[in-house]
Parts: structure tokens; sequence; C-alpha cells
């Protein structure tokens, strides 16, 4: 009896406790359902055997691409992990090609400011470029096309369609997914901005709906503008791509299908992880060119798009791309992707020099001389961003120097290294000039304009924009490398990109960083080269030498016995203040070496030697980089007028010739 | 071929016969460049004359430091150096065109123009140079401009095609095209200025129509015989500057300098060698033909008759 009342109690419980279990797993699987979607957890694109960055999207995109008529038909599935922490009931997505449209924020920047690439003297049909969406639907919430509204978060121009919002008729609660499925259709422009047709190519950048970034507590989605660039946040793309099967195709990602139709059409499928944008691009007449890189996390497959004249520099772009990776991979960060392909665009295109997560353009032409490094510049400045801009992924809208600048510092570091200090820019028929001296010529002319923490879109002109945000930037930080050591900055880039890579960093993220690995504090310095327009400016101002007793009786100056005076006067003549070192040549030879901390707006030096002063020069080991103007940092007692003689002989040279040959042709 | 070989060596022996004329326009063009380079040289030297870091345009030729200078607001606009350059190169023009007269007067001559000749012809011939001149730019300025025209509208054709080197050889060969042609409208007006200096010709329209004339006979041997010299001129160039990069130390203006103004001497010599080639065969087509007299035959009278015999002899 007791057993079987023990056997009846055990079996109502099993009972209860299997309900209860039932129950939880209803209820488990109602909210599955309430919750359908899922950001992939895949790493098939990275050498990576986990997910590198916080997903937050997950576009699915099928594209069907028109060559005659440079459009492409889309359908996007867009999931998104509502991991803003708070409940979201807006929407914004950036609808770039709406850029190229005459009344546009983008164009009309353009017309008033110039751009890098058309002048738009007069509008043409072939500038024109749209991003229309067709249907946008909610899953759960049905179909909010007529929910779309375009938004102008920057200039309030109502002709501007580079964003569209949608309100959502429930907010969307923390921690939840929302999935969008968006019809839309491309009209591509001939090539602005990096992105369009020309001739048989295509570049597709920028090319689909894309969600803004939720950012410091609300969304932040700007205008496309001529100076700015892109923003978005990390996830997996998975891309079908259909077009002609003649065309060669590189894209962002790893090639994971490909498959030819019957109507003479191919899709190829990509796939990408911890990506932040998706690009692609086609030509019948690519020849492709493949390497391997052996990266510290694994093999990375290289793949050269070169255009067919300029198949003999292939060997070229190969070698700069890898000594660019190994120099990336040995100073600041492992390179994570499977892939990187390396695009020659169309000469004359507007498509060179541009950054995709693992698709990058190249820039050349078939003259190109060995001396000119051009092609090298460009493919390792480009390549730098896959990291900046790529896996760090700051605001390129508001802090573009963060991408940028911090990538101009390491093309010039890189540079140097790999083509040498004075000669990685240019080094043919004896004229050479170097990538870090490029860099701070494209700022001293605008050395006081703006300062590097201005979002991108308010710089004061396009000049500016592109010599404060690149110029001064490198300029800034290989200054620092005089006061905390090259080593130390080197080794904050280096702690920036391990800590920060797949976040959004902000500027105050990167400058703590250098406080913290130096040990300093550097405010002082950031406040000027970074948050100010101060300009640093130090010269010679006066050096003279006069016998010290001379009025003696009797006396007569004698060389190597009769004792100078000697005073030497250095002037800061910039707002800037900077501690600098000052070096005083004797006509004995010796040296005296002094410094100086700028506090004051000059200084004075005094000596009393057996020798007159011979030359005086601020910052002897030339490593201000930040000193508008180098020729006034020194000064000598007596003239040197070679150089005069030499620049004054190539003036004559070049009138002479312009004179004969006026004659030769007009008598 | 020949007829060129002898036009080319014709004009070498004349340009030849006649150095110091491309001496003195040498000293002529290089005073002038001098002058025109003074405001230049004095803008550098307070730039540059105290400065070590003027030192790295010295030794070698960085390119950066270059722009460094002309960026910075201490140099100062280089509009204020590049017009009294360009002045001179003006005023260089203006002197060729007033000397040349004397020149072609020199080559068109036996023997040495003295001073006063050459001159004398210079200040006879001036206003019908610059008339010349201005009917040369009213000529060749619209054909240029139309020459031109049609090159952009090629290159802008071209430039939908895929074949990248296309545009290089349509820009190639129709500069070819275009130089051969403004070549040829050269050759007309030098023709016509040797015709006015040497029929000492005030009505410039009809020197022009002689030259037209004289061009068109035997435009081609003329078109060869420029082409061959002007490539010379252009291997000159080339080879001096080659020299200049190769030959030369670059801190060493002196070295520099020596070999520019070879350079341009042998420039000038090859432009007065065109010259002197139109003149020799202006000359030739226009030799005055003696005609040929053939001695008139003496007339062959009949012998005079001898003294009658005294009568009653026999025959």
């Amino acid at each position: 009896m007791a057993l079987r009342r023990t056997i009846l109690l055990l079996s109502a419980v099993l009972v209860l406790q299997t309900l209860a279990n039932s129950q939880a797993t209803a209820k488990a699987g109602a909210s599955h359902s309430a919750s359908a979607f899922s950001i992939p957890e895949t790493s098939s694109a990275t050498n990576s055997p986990t997910p590198l960055s916080q997903r937050v999207v997950a576009y699915d995109i099928e594209a069907k691409y028109d060559a005659v008529k440079h459009a492409l038909e889309g359908s996007e599935v867009l999931t998104y992990h509502n991991l803003t922490g708070q409940p979201l009931d807006r929407f914004p997505f950036h609808l770039y090609l709406n850029s190229f449209q005459p009344k546009s924020t983008w164009i009309r920047e353009a017309k008033a400011m110039g751009s890098r690439d058309v002048r738009y003297e007069k509008w043409e049909e072939k500038y024109n470029g749209a991003d229309e969406i067709k249907s946008f639907e909610v899953v759960g919430m049905g179909d909010l096309t007529s929910k779309l509204e375009f938004i102008q978060p920057d200039d309030g121009n109502k002709d501007d369609k580079s964003v569209v919002q949608v309100v959502l008729p429930k907010p969307v609660a923390p921690g939840e997914f929302i999935q969008f499925k968006i019809k839309f259709r491309d009209q591509f422009p001939e090539t602005q901005a990096r992105t369009g047709w020309k001739r048989d190519f295509i570049f597709g950048g920028q090319w689909f709906p894309k969600v803004g970034v939720w950012w410091n507590g609300a969304w932040n989605c700007h205008q496309f503008h001529v100076t700015t660039e892109f923003f978005a946040d990390f996830g997996v793309y998975d891309v079908k791509l259909t077009l002609p099967q003649n065309e060669v195709v590189g894209a962002t990602g790893v090639l994971v299908n490909a498959v030819k139709n019957a109507d003479g059409t191919q899709t190829l499928t990509y796939h990408g992880d911890d990506i932040h944008d998706f690009a692609w691009t086609a030509s019948p007449r690519y020849k492709v060119g493949e390497d391997t890189f052996q990266g510290s996390m694994g093999p990375v497959q290289l793949r050269l798009l070169m255009q067919p004249a300029h198949w003999s520099q292939e060997a070229r772009h190969a070698k700069i791309l890898k000594q660019t990776l190994e120099h990336f991979e040995r100073w600041y960060g492992p390179y994570p992707y499977k892939t990187l392909t390396l695009v020659d665009p169309e000469p004359d295109s507007a498509a060179g020099g541009m950054e995709y997560p693992t698709l990058i353009t190249g820039d050349t032409t078939w003259w190109m001389p060995d001396g000119i490094h051009l092609p090298e510049v460009v493919v390792e400045h480009e390549f730098g961003h896959q990291y900046w801009y790529g896996m760090v992924a700051t605001n390129e809208f508001e802090d573009a120097w963060l991408d940028e600048g911090v990538n101009s510092y390491t093309e010039v570091k890189i540079l140097d290294d790999v083509l040498g200090r004075n000669t990685s820019f240019l080094n043919q028929f004896g004229i050479t000039a170097g990538e870090r001296e490029a860099q701070r010529l494209q700022f001293i002319g605008v050395a006081d304009v703006d300062p590097m923490a201005r979002k991108a879109y308010e710089y004061a002109s396009f000049n500016s924009y592109g010599g404060i945000t690149y110029g001064k930037t490198a300029s800034v930080l290989l200054t620092l490398e005089k006061l905390i050591g090259e080593e130390t900055v080197q080794k904050a880039v280096h702690t920036y990109f391990m800590r920060y890579r797949f976040t959004h960093p902000t500027k105050e993220d990167f400058l703590k960083t250098f406080e913290e690995v130096s040990g300093k504090d550097l405010r002082w310095y950031f406040n000027q080269a970074v948050y100010g327009t101060q300009v640093l400016d130090y010269e010679v101002m006066r050096l003279n030498s006069y016998p010290a007793f001379w009025y003696e009786k009797d006396f007569k100056e004698k060389k190597s016995e009769t004792v100078y005076e000697s005073k030497v006067q250095i002037h800061r003549k910039g707002d800037f203040i900077f501690p600098v070192e000052i070096e005083v040549r004797f006509d004995n030879g010796e040296k005296v070496r002094e410094h100086w901390d700028g506090q004051d707006r000059w200084t004075r030096f005094t000596y009393q030697k057996k020798a007159k002063v011979e030359s005086v020069e601020v910052d002897p080991d030339h490593t201000i980089q930040l000193d508008r103007d180098d020729f006034n940092n020194s000064r000598s007692v007596g003239p040197r007028a070679a150089a005069t003689r030499k620049l004054a002989n190539y003036w004559n040279f070049i009138s002479q010739f312009f004179a004969q040959f006026l004659t030769w042709w007009m008598v | 071929m020949s007829d060129e070989r002898n036009l080319i060596s014709a004009g070498l022996r004349i340009v030849n016969r006649h150095k110091r004329y491309i001496f003195w326009f040498w000293v002529l063009n290089l005073t002038l460049a001098e002058f025109g380079t003074a405001a230049f040289r004095n803008q550098m030297h307070g730039m540059l004359d105290q400065s070590l870091f003027a030192d790295k345009l010295l030794h070698g030729f960085d390119l950066a430091v270059l722009f460094e200078l002309l960026t910075i607001p201490e140099t100062g606009s280089i509009k204020g150096s590049t017009m009294p350059a360009m002045y001179f190169v003006i005023l260089f023009f203006v002197a060729t065109l007033l000397l040349m007269p004397g020149v072609l007067d020199g080559y068109s001559s036996e023997g040495r123009l003295s001073r006063e000749e050459f001159f004398r012809t210079c200040g006879r011939n001036l206003w019908r140079f610059v008339r010349l001149c201005l009917f040369f730019a009213v000529i060749a300025g619209p054909i240029a401009g139309v020459l031109f025209g049609i090159k952009g509208g090629l290159l802008k054709a071209t430039d939908k095609s895929t074949n990248e080197m296309l545009p290089f050889y349509t820009n190639l060969i129709s500069s070819l095209v275009i130089f051969l042609i403004m070549t040829a409208i050269r050759i007309w007006f030098d023709l016509a200025q040797v015709d006015v200096v040497v029929r000492d010709q005030s009505a410039v329209r009809k020197s022009l129509a002689a030259g037209f004339r004289h061009a068109r006979r035997h435009l081609l041997r003329l078109l060869v015989t420029y082409v061959v010299i002007a490539a010379v001129g252009l291997l000159i160039l080339g080879i001096g500057m080659w020299s200049w990069y190769t030959l030369v130390r670059p801190s060493s203006v002196v070295g520099a300098f020596l070999i520019t103004q070879v350079m341009f001497i042998l420039w000038l010599w090859a432009r007065f060698w065109q010259r002197a080639a139109a003149v020799a065969y202006y000359l030739r087509e226009t030799a005055v033909v003696v005609p040929v007299v053939a001695p008139e035959p003496i007339p062959v009278q009949p012998p005079a008759p001898l003294a009658p015999p005294p009568e009653g002899t026999a025959a």
C-alpha cells in the first residue's frame, strides 16, 4: 500500500513536472516566435573561430544588375538587433545614391566647395543617381511604404533625399530583433564619389538602403555630404548578385557560390562576417591576379582585378599590398579576414582610391614610371582603411580625422620604411618627395582654418577638410613622437587598434589611449593640436657676436683668442606653445644644444666664447612636423646663396625656353 | 631625297657661315631671361640665403621642400616674379621680330653684311615684319583653333572606347598632324619673310602670295627639311636634359648653367638652320635665269676675187 501510495505520489510529481516543463517549453517557443529572427553567428569569412564584433545587423540582399541601363533591381532583408538598451520606434536609412541629384546637399556642396571628381559646370543626365524604395515592409507590422519620409537632420534641405525614416506603429523592445523587407531600384550615375559606371565598368558602392547607427543615445544617420564618408554597424552580409556572364566580378567578403543561369547571366553569392558595408565591381575586361598572404590569424587570399593596359603593374601592386599587410600585422594588429580584393578601376572613372570592407581601389595609369609611387601610396592608404575605417570603424561623418588622419599617419610610417623617408612619394630623375612632407604640405596652407575635432561637413572648404583631416592629423601624430617617443606612439596606436577594433570609439578614446600608454598628461598638446586651431611656428629672430672686451685699450681681434659675446634670439611666431630644442653652432666647430619651453613669446641665449656664433637652428632633428615654416627655423651669419642661385637658374631656364619656343613659332 | 639633303646641307652651310647671329641672339635671350629672373632671385634671396633648410634644395631636389617654399605666406605670391619674366619673354619675341630681317639679309648675301647694312635692313623691314606677324596670327590662330578643336573632339570620342591606349595614340597622332600643318604654315611665312627682305618688297601681301606659291610648289621637300631640322632640335633638347641629369651634380649651379646654355645655343641654331634652308630654297627658286645666247655664226663671205689676170693670159 505504502508502495502503491508512493508510486501514485511519484506519478503525480512526474506528471506535474512534465506539465510544468511543457508549459515552459511552450512559453519559450512563444518567445522565439515573437522574435523569430537572429543574427547569424557565422565566421566563415574570417580567420577567427568566433564572431569578432557585436553584430547589430544582418543584410540578406538579392540584386540584379542591368549593365545596359546601369540600373539594379534589389531586395533586401535586414535583420536588426536592438542592443541600444531602450525601445526604438523609428529607424533612419541612408539612400546614398539619391545624393547625385541636382538639388541634393551633396551636389550643392560640390558646386559651392568643389569636389574631388566632377565639376558640375552643366548638369547632365549621366550624373543622375537614385536609390528608390519600391516597397518597405516590417515583418509583423505590415507594409509601411507610405510611412516613409525623407529627413534632413544636418541642413534642413528639403530637396535632399539621402536619408529616409520610418516610424513604427509599435516600438522594438530592447534586446529584440526586427526585420525589414525592402525592395529597391538603383540608378547608378557615371562615377561620382567613387560609385557608378564608366564605359562598361561598374563600381557598386553605397548602393542599398542602409540603416543608421544608434550612437551616444541617438540615431546617427547623417545626410551624404561632399566631404563625408560613412558610418555603420557591424554585422553579417549575404549578397546574391546577378549580372551578365561576361562580367568579371569582385566584391566584399568571400565568394560562396557561383551559378551560370540559362538567360546568359550569372549569380554570385558573397558572404561577409564582422563588416559594416558591402561593395562590388564588375567589368568584362578585368585581368585577374591572385596571391596569398600568410597572416597571423591565417591565410589571406589576395585578388587583384587589373585593367588590361596595367597588367604589367600587377606584381608592383601585389608587392606593396603584401608589404603593407606585413607592416600592419607587425605594428598594429592582425588582419582577420580571409580575403582582400584590390581593384584597379577604369581609367578616369573617379573610382580610384577608395575603401570598402575587404575591397579597395587603387589608382594608376598605363605609363606610370617606377619612380612615381602613386600606386604604392594609394594601395597602402586604402589598405590602411581596413584597420581604421574597417575594423575600428569610427564615425566618419563627425570624426573623419580618426580614420583618414590616423590612416595617413600609418601610411607615412609604412611608406617611410618601405620606400624611404624622402623618396616615398617620388624618386624620379633626381627629383624626390617624401609622403611625410606631402602630408605636411597639405595642411600648412590651411593651418589655422579648422580644428581637427570638427564634423566633416562643417569644414570651411574642401581644401581645409583635406588639409586638416589628412595632413594635420598625420603631422600631429608625427610631432607627438617628439614628445613621447616614436615607439610609444606606435605602441599607443597598436593599443588603440587592439582595444577598440569592432567598436565605434570616439576621439577621446583615441586621445586617452596616448595618455595612458605614455603615462603623460598630453591634454595641453591635444587642446591646441586637436581641439584648437593654433599654428606652430618658431623662427630664429636674431643672432650676432661681438668682441666681449671691445672697449679695452689696444684691443685687436685674434682668431681663437678673442672672447666674443654672442646672442641668439628665438621667437615663437605662432600661437601654438610647444617645447623646442635649439642648436647653436660656433665657428670653431662647437655645438651647443638648448631647450626652451616656448611659454614666452621669445627667448634669448647669451654666450661668451672664443668663437663667434655661426648658425642657429630650432628643431635641429626635424621632429616637429607641425611647424608651419621650416625655412625660418634656422639662420646662418654668412650668406648661403647657392640654393637661390640654383632656383634662379631653373627660373632662367624656363624663361629662356619659353622665349625661344614662342619665337620659334611666331617669328 | 637628295634635294632635301641639299636643302638641309645648303641651309647648314649658310647658318654656319653666319654663326655670329646665333651668338648675339643667344646673348639677347640669356640677358633678357636674366632680367626676367631678377624679381624671382630677389624674392628667393630673402627666403633662402640664411636658412639651413635651403640646403635640401641644393643637394638633390626635394619637390616637397620647393612646394613648401611656394606655399608659405612669407614667400609671397610668385605672380610678382612671373609677370616680369613674361615681359622679358615678350621682349625677346619683339627683338627677334625686329632683328630677323637683318639675319635673313645676311643669309641671302654672299659676303658679310656690315653693321650699318644689317640694321638698315632691320629698320626698313620692321613694319613689314610686324604686318607679316599679324597675318600669321590671323591665319595660323584660327587654323590652330580648329585643329585643336578637332583634336579635342577626337579625344572626347575615344574617351568612350574601352581601349585605354586609343586616346593616347589619338592624342599622339593628332598632335603630329597639327605639328605638320603648323610647320607648313610656318614655312609659308618664312618664305614670305625672305621674299620681303630679298626683293625689298613693301607690299607684304605680294610676299605672302609669293611665299605661298613657293611653299606649295615644293611643300613636301620643304616640310621634310623643316621636320628633320626640328627633330634635330628635339634631339638637342633630349640630350641636353639627359646630360643635365646625368653629368651635373645637383649642387653644381655652374655645371647646370653651362649645359643649359649649350642646349639653348644649339636650339637657336636649329631654328636658324630652318630659316637658312628657307633662304637657300628661295634663292634657288628665284635665281635669275640668264638665257644662254648661242654665238652668232660669223657670216662666211666669199673670198675676194683675185686680181684679174693680165689680159691675154690663159685662164
